[in-house]
């Protein structure tokens, strides 16, 4: 009798053993396939690596920019390694440049470059630049070409550039009979529609529909800072530490807290939990949302509401705060001219006109964000105007190594206040301590 | 590790399998007996074990041991994923004890591991003698008892997520359905803690199932002498099956404090990366972020070494005040 | 049905309480804001959601690539680890001693203490970005704990049938075939078991070192999943169930040996 159970235990396990393998051969069997369909011309030398980051639609985009590309230098081969978030991007990013592996080119951030910076891992740009035929620095929208400049040299083309604005649910101003925003309205009017905007709609006793949605951190709450003529550090150009702590800047937090903690326009903790405030917007039940250029794609999938763009609120100043991400060259990439032959074609008028199709971006050039490949007039957001106008009210935090920690550091006592746990002065001083060994870095060496 | 060499260790981990035999007699007896039967030990069976041996040798030095190693010896430089490691000696020891973001993540994991070892063990405990019978559908119970055991982690945090949901989520709705308050879970410090460890612990099928072993090689003509001698229930529990099970509940009490270093990162990066405001910052995810976000490698090796020189300090403590030649002498 | 039973079957229903709620709410309208009651069915069953799952990712292709993966490792893995145990009771004592000191030592190693610089051996290797990155550590067993359970199987095999064996000249490799590996059917199951779940579940490995989109498997796509939609739940749930349900069949499968004859299988199993 035991036999026969070992016999009957290894016969399943064999017939387990070999059902996998079946399948699993047809994968090996697949595999070559997709290879060869890929590779139909003939690319000489090795591929060049390019890590980009981004949802399914900006992976399309570059894949087209990558086919234009390819087309026109058949023997330059470009491989795409797509990471979907941003947090498995920079893990990928640190894994392979500390294996000494790191991709030839890649998409960074301009609060995140200055890491790279320091460590001499770029191939400064600006030499590339000036010697090309293709592109040139003025055709660059103003603001971008500067958030990549570290140490007096350029190191990285910027692709895009966004300021924060305002998504609104027009339906949802018409139902309450609220005037839309106008491209220059006021902290106190911006308030009033927000109040006006949240509602109980069942008369259960809580909110069914909020006002604003604005994230807890201090990329957030910098454009407000700024707009109330404050600064978020001494000095922008040389940091030495936070100022939240100035009047204009807790004028501004105080604002900015209160559309939580007083007014409630703006979803509790445990409410942003429950449903975070940028589901709330697609699904109708939040009037307006903070975003930058990025949420286009998807709110284009909104058939249940009409929606477009304001511009932020305005202080005593106007100010918006740039987003940008740039293509950066490794200095260890085997073969730099034609990786720059690359940056320099996907940031062409061509190459970005591409990009610009798939609505993520508000391309840097200047000539493709004022052309119909960015405004296309037949899709939302009508008022895509407002993402390049006032290009020079648009701001930036600092460019320094040590940002990415004192962002992250800052922002959890900027949520802290945000729900009101502790108050803005506490907030403020407690971020400054937090922070400053970050500053201290920078400056000691 | 002082005062602590692995060889107790080893005889643990074979103890819990054999607890009747003494510690030392977990070789196999072909191999300690010095009278072979074969006389003449031909070459090619002395290396024909070592040829067995080799891929598993060579696979686990070049991907466990060596990066292993590169990486306590990063501990001590400054390294930052871009740049060539330049020797620091001790320094990144004296920027971790200056941040209180570190001690936060090292009283955090403190906690949990003071909370959720227990627990899991007395789970453990509980369900392997509620569901060790061999009656109709117990197997089937102890299978489902094992499930959340072997969901895969990622898959497991999003449905935590889900669960823990505040005003949408099943458990929060059946909390209300039978009247009970139904706390903000992931949105306080104390509720994302409860949650996370409440999740852990339904994971516990491993230690389930080393218990039901222990129990299951009780004699049962033990229990039967002490029915003999009039023992309650109650009585039996506390003077055989306990004191019998102790070298296997010693053996999970290691295992899962040592295993408290990764068992927190999935959730904690998943449900609530770290927050709110650091009350899920435990030790792993830390150095998730110091390595990935920050760059700064050499800190998160360190941190990784200290973290790992407290359990091990643990362990010795706990092998002290149990004493390990008590439970596994005779 | 005693007392005793009725708890038990309710303890044991708590514990795939969790499986069940997200069963469910994989089964909700997509994209709309979920339900504020408490509902063990959803009024419509949504199995389109899953459907979803399949356009909005190459999702097919990321559980076959995670199929290949599990196919190929894990035989090796039972391979390796089963050669290695034969051979650890083979060697001299001293040898062995040691030898068991490390693999338990080992046991303890963080997979963060690896991430980084194991890239550096693979891409040495020339492993990095296919799907032999996340094979490789089959060979070395895949963790030193599959060996140690064969190990340990293997000292309770009687020392009569070894013997037998060797008198008739047999080698090791007879030895291991006809001998040990037919007596330890449970180990292998656990192995099989333990070492499907260490592939199947692995996140890390496919992120670090693959990342052509065409290799990539079930984990991966379970992350670009919810990076595409990350306010529409349903959708994201329904892939984590898909990707849950091939751990669970095997598990279901295998159980029996796994749960009966209850090696301590699965101790230091997250290695």
């Amino acid at each position: 009798m035991f036999t026969t159970k070992i016999h009957t235990v290894r016969l399943r396990l064999i017939l387990l053993l070999l059902s996998l393998l079946i399948v699993a051969c047809g994968t090996a069997a697949t595999t070559p396939e997709s290879e060869s369909g890929a590779a139909n011309d003939t690319p000489s030398g090795d591929p060049i690596s390019f890590a980009v980051f981004g949802d399914q639609a900006e992976l399309s985009a570059f894949e087209a920019v990558v086919a234009a590309f390819e087309a026109e230098y058949p023997e330059i081969d470009i491989e795409i390694q797509h990471t979907a978030s941003q947090s498995d991007y920079r893990q990928r990013l640190a894994t392979s440049f500390s294996a000494g592996s790191p991709p030839d080119i890649f998409l960074l951030n301009y609060r995140r470059f200055g890491q790279f910076v320091s460590q001499d891992v770029l191939e400064p740009l600006g030499p590339y630049l000036d010697q090309s035929d293709l592109i040139a620095a003025d055709d660059f929208l103003p603001p971008t070409l500067d958030s990549f400049m570290m140490n007096g040299q350029l190191w990285c083309i910027p692709q895009n550039l966004s300021s924060l604005v305002i998504y609104y649910n027009k339906d949802l101003f018409d139902a309450a009979g609220v005037p839309y925003p106008s491209n220059d309205w006021t902290w106190e009017q911006f308030l009033e529609t927000a109040k006006a905007l949240t509602l109980d709609t069942d008369g259960d006793g809580s909110t069914d529909q909020y006002g604003v949605g604005i994230e807890a951190s201090i990329f957030r709450l910098a454009p407000f800072v700024w707009q109330a003529g404050g600064e978020i550090v001494d000095d922008p150009a040389n940091p030495t530490r936070l100022t939240l702590d100035t009047p204009e800047a807790q004028r501004a937090f105080k604002f900015y807290v209160a559309l939580q903690t007083e007014h409630h326009v703006v979803p509790d903790r445990v409410a942003e939990q429950a449903e975070e405030s940028e589901a709330r917007f697609l699904n109708g039940t939040l009037a307006m949302y903070f975003n930058s250029r990025r949420g286009v794609p998807t709110y284009r999938t909104i058939e249940s509401f009409a929606w477009d763009v304001a511009p932020l609120p305005q202080d005593v100043e106007k100010a918006g705060i740039l987003h940008s991400d740039g293509y950066c060259l490794s200095s260890k990439a085997a073969n730099k001219e034609g990786a720059w032959r690359f940056i320099e074609f996907a940031n062409s008028v061509e190459g970005q006109t591409i990009v610009a199709a798939s609505g993520r971006t508000v391309p840097s050039l200047r000539r493709v964000a004022e052309s119909d490949a960015f405004l296309d007039p037949t899709l939302p957001p009508a008022n895509s105007r407002i993402f390049i106008e006032d290009t020079e009210s648009i701001r930036r935090v600092p460019i320094m190594e040590t940002w990415v920690g004192i962002e992250e550091t800052a922002g959890k006592e900027i949520e802290e206040a945000f729900y009101g746990t502790i108050s803005t002065e506490e907030a403020a001083q407690r971020a400054q301590d937090l922070t400053q060994g970050y500053f201290d870095e920078v400056n000691g060496e | 590790m002082p005062r602590f060499n692995v060889s107790p260790y080893a005889s643990l981990w074979a103890g819990g399998f054999a607890f009747r035999a003494r510690c030392v007699t977990i070789y196999p007896r072909h191999a300690t007996n010095s009278d072979s039967p074969h006389p003449v030990i031909r070459l090619s069976q002395r290396i024909q074990p070592w040829l067995f041996l080799a891929p598993y040798l060579i696979g686990t030095f070049v991907l466990i041991v060596l990066p292993a190693l590169v990486t306590s010896v990063i501990a001590f430089t400054d390294y930052n994923a871009l740049s060539t490691p330049t020797f620091t000696g001790l320094d990144n020891f004296r920027q971790m004890w200056e941040s209180p973001i570190v001690r936060a993540s090292l009283r955090n994991t403190l906690v949990f591991v003071m909370v959720a070892v227990p627990l899991r063990m007395l789970g453990a405990l509980l369900l392997a003698l509620l569901l060790q019978r061999k009656r109709r559908l117990f197997g089937l119970y102890r299978a489902m008892v094992y499930i959340p055991t072997i969901i895969p982690e990622t898959a497991f945090g999003l449905l935590g997520l889900w669960i823990f949901n505040p005003v949408f989520g099943p458990l929060n709705q059946l909390l209300a359905l039978v009247g009970l308050p139904q706390p903000a879970w992931l949105t306080t410090a104390a509720g994302a803690q409860t949650a996370i460890i409440l999740l852990l612990t339904l994971q516990l099928g491993e230690g389930f199932i080393v218990l039901l072993a222990g129990l299951q090689m009780i004699p049962r003509a033990v229990y039967e002498a002490a029915a003999v001698d009039g023992a309650s229930e109650w009585q039996s529990f506390w003077q055989i099956t306990l004191p019998l099970l102790t070298p296997w509940m010693l053996l999970l009490l290691f295992r899962d404090l040592l295993m408290s270093v990764q068992m927190t990162f999935a959730p904690s990066f998943v449900m609530t990366y770290g927050g709110p405001y650091y009350a899920t910052t435990y030790v792993p995810l830390l150095i998730y972020e110091l390595a990935f976000d920050l760059f700064e490698l050499g800190i998160a090796a360190a941190l990784l070494l200290l973290f790992y020189l407290m359990i091990g300090l643990m362990i010795v403590i706990v092998v002290r005040v149990v004493g390990v030649e008590r439970s596994y002498g005779s | 049905m005693t007392s005793h039973h009725l708890v038990a079957l309710l303890v044991a229903l708590f514990f795939v309480l969790p499986l069940f709620w997200a069963f469910v709410a994989s089964l909700r309208p997509a994209g709309f804001a979920p339900a504020q009651s408490v509902q063990w069915w959803p009024d419509v069953a949504h199995w389109d959601n899953y459907l979803e799952v399949f356009s909005q990712v190459p999702f097919a292709r990321y559980l076959r690539n995670s199929l290949f993966v599990t196919a190929v490792a894990v035989p090796i893995t039972m391979l390796t680890a089963s050669l290695g145990a034969l051979g650890l009771t083979q060697v001299g004592d001293g040898a062995r001693r040691w030898l068991l000191r490390i693999s338990i030592g080992l046991l303890i190693v963080p997979a963060t203490a690896v991430w980084v610089f194991r890239f550096r051996i693979l891409g040495a290797l020339g492993l990095v970005d296919t799907p032999w990155a996340l094979i490789v550590p089959s060979i070395g067993a895949s963790s030193p704990l599959f060996v140690l359970l064969y190990y340990w199987a293997f000292t309770h095999i009687p020392q009569e049938l070894f013997d037998a064996a060797r008198l008739d000249g047999a080698s090791l490799w007879a030895l291991w075939r006809r001998v040990a590996m037919p007596l330890v059917t449970p180990t292998t199951a656990a192995v099989a078991l333990l070492a499907f779940v260490f592939y199947w579940n692995d996140f890390v490995s496919p992120l670090l070192y693959v990342f052509k989109p065409q290799y990539y498997t079930a984990p991966i796509g379970l992350q670009v999943l919810k990076q595409i939609d990350p306010t529409n739940y349903p959708i994201w749930i329904a892939g984590a169930v898909l990707m849950t349900l091939p751990v669970i069949l095997i598990f279901l499968f295998l159980q029996r040996y796994f749960l009966s004859d209850l090696s301590p299988a699965t101790l230091f199993e997250r290695n």
